[in-house]
């Protein structure tokens, strides 16, 4: 147990390093000089060499990117290029604010599709299911900054709940910036609800169709128990490592509800710092936000490990 | 004959047939396929019968039918004993992969709720010593045990509660033969210990000859010859036994 999670760890360090390394590089490939572009075409050549010296831009690519990555140990992820402040004062509030939004997507979606996969299937199938079928598909195929616009018109501009494009401090009001992250956490994770869902359900399924499962029918028990103490257990492996890679899909997704429902995350600031070249502040969004989809995933597996000890062994589960 | 006819019966199957219907829609409807045509046998107390044929010939079925498992579209089947139980034929899918032996024999007990911790616990203990599993292997996932020890646990889930009639599915035919060997001593050992009557359903006339007492020889649905181990093997009657014999030398 010990050994893997370490194993695990392992993993996750030298995928961070790669990450870190290879968006280092996509920058160094991009045409655009960073010192060129905060000082305007008109600007004479020697200011911008001055400036690119001044940034550290004339220093070697490998030299760079080692400050850059000791410095991101110790807490110093650089100077933001347009706004000449450290990029952690700039991006630590956003980062909380993103990261909340995430959050409680995430919790929506486990708290409400897992029941629901398990409702699905005990009262699934009969004449209405094509009703349910229909309404799983929909609800798959909303994109969320649809929903944004639909919960800013109809709770933002008809009901006057919250207030669209003005997002309350997180600290003043927590109470009012929670409830503004709530509407876009619903946004984010409707699509999510109904693909969890159907995929808890899929997977109860052919769990029930394996062997055991006869096994344990034979030995005495009844549908529910069947369910309960062995198709259950066995069914969360998988969903569990759909659900690690629902973060990813969720982070990504957060870019465009932050911008629908004005919330002031890091989605938002990266796009803006994209469009101005601060190859500092992006990098370090992608750096983090990288992380915690990597950590998401190293957790699901964990999860999943502590569930079923054959994913310790390395064997598929064919 | 008389003698026989005497012995108490743990089962009877009186002109069985039964199926499967496919298409239609909710489970009515649809072609019903004959597996079973009219059969009819019984089991003796104390007996192990054999039931041979080839794949496909409806040997499954008849223990689903038999264990109720699927209702026959006609005849009956009558038990004598309470609780009859099944083991089955593949071990690598048949227990639960998260729990553990231990946990799966233990659990008919569990769910039959009469027996408090410690009586289970000594019951389960007793059971796993009778099926020769050792002591470090209790506590194992089947993934970290063998193909013959995860049928002694299998075995043991079986016994756990005391049924006096069984049907062993194809129980060795996922073994290689050593291991055969071992399961086929212990199934027979633990019929001498525990008063039971077997059904044993196998395609190997080989491992048949070994274990049983009686046989039926069935194929296409319908019970084509059935006597004493020595009748049938040395001689049958039927040009289909005859062939089966000869296949399996």
């Amino acid at each position: 147990m010990m050994k893997y999670v370490l194993k695990r760890i392992g993993m996750l360090v030298v995928t961070m390093l790669l990450v870190s390394f290879l968006t280092f590089l996509a920058f160094e490939l991009i045409s655009g000089d960073p010192a060129r572009s905060m000082l305007g075409t008109n600007a004479p050549s020697y200011q911008v060499d001055a400036l690119r010296h001044e940034l550290g831009l004339d220093q070697p690519f490998f030299l760079r990117y080692f400050k850059w990555l000791t410095g991101f140990f110790s807490g110093d992820l650089g100077i933001s290029y347009s706004y000449r402040q450290p990029v952690w004062d700039l991006i630590g509030s956003k980062l909380m604010i993103t990261i909340l939004l995430s959050l409680i997507s995430f919790a929506l979606i486990v708290i409400i599709s897992i029941p629901m996969g398990i409702f699905s299937y005990q009262w699934g199938g009969g004449p209405f299911e094509w009703i349910r079928t229909s309404f799983n598909q929909l609800c798959m195929a909303i994109p969320p900054f649809f929903t944004g616009i639909l919960l800013s018109y109809v709770f933002g501009i008809l009901f006057r709940v919250f207030s669209p494009g003005d997002f309350p401090d997180l600290y003043e009001e927590p109470g009012a910036a929670f409830l503004h992250l709530f509407f876009g956490a619903i946004c984010l994770s409707i699509p999510r609800i109904a693909m969890t869902t159907r995929m808890m359900r899929s997977t109860i399924v052919s769990e029930m169709n394996k062997a055991y499962v006869r096994t344990a029918i034979s030995r005495g028990n009844d549908r529910r128990s069947v369910l309960v103490t062995h198709v259950l257990k066995n069914s969360l492996t998988s969903v569990v490592s759909f659900l690690g890679q629902t973060m990813a899909e969720i982070l990504a997704a957060t870019i465009v509800v932050e911008q629908v429902l004005g919330i002031p995350g890091l989605g938002r600031f990266l796009v803006l710092s994209i469009a101005q070249r601060d190859y500092p502040v992006v990098q370090a969004i992608v750096v983090i936000l990288a992380f915690w989809v990597v950590l998401a995933g190293t957790l699901a597996d964990l999860i999943n490990q502590s569930i079923d000890p054959r994913l310790r062994l390395g064997g598929d589960l064919a | 004959m008389s003698q026989q006819e005497d012995k108490k019966l743990v089962l009877e199957v009186k002109n069985v047939s039964a199926g499967y219907r496919d298409g239609g829609f909710a489970g009515h409807g649809g072609t019903y396929h004959e597996v079973l045509h009219d059969v009819s046998f019984n089991v003796r107390h104390g007996e192990i019968l054999g039931l041979v044929g080839e794949s496909g010939t409806g040997k499954s079925t008849l223990a689903r039918v038999i264990l109720g498992l699927l209702k026959p579209e006609q005849g009956e089947v009558i038990h004598y004993t309470p609780r009859p139980q099944i083991i089955f034929q593949d071990p690598y899918s048949s227990l639960n992969p998260t729990y553990s032996a231990w946990w799966s024999v233990e659990e008919p007990l569990r769910i039959f709720g009469k027996y408090d911790e410690k009586e289970r616990k000594r019951r389960v203990g007793d059971m796993l010593r009778k099926v020769e599993l050792p002591e470090e292997c209790y506590e194992a996932k089947p993934e970290e045990l063998s193909g013959g020890q995860r049928q002694r646990v299998s075995i043991a889930a079986a016994l756990i509660r005391r049924p006096r009639f069984i049907i062993a599915d194809e129980p060795v035919s996922a073994l290689d033969v050593t291991i055969q060997a071992q399961i086929l001593k212990l199934l027979r050992s633990l019929r001498d210990e525990l008063d039971l009557s077997y059904l044993f359903i196998s395609h190997d006339l080989n491992v048949v000859y070994q274990l049983c007492d009686r046989v039926l020889v069935m194929k296409a649905g319908r019970i084509v010859e059935q006597g004493t181990i020595e009748e049938v093997y040395n001689h049958p009657k039927e040009d289909y036994t005859k062939r089966l014999l000869e296949a399996s030398k």
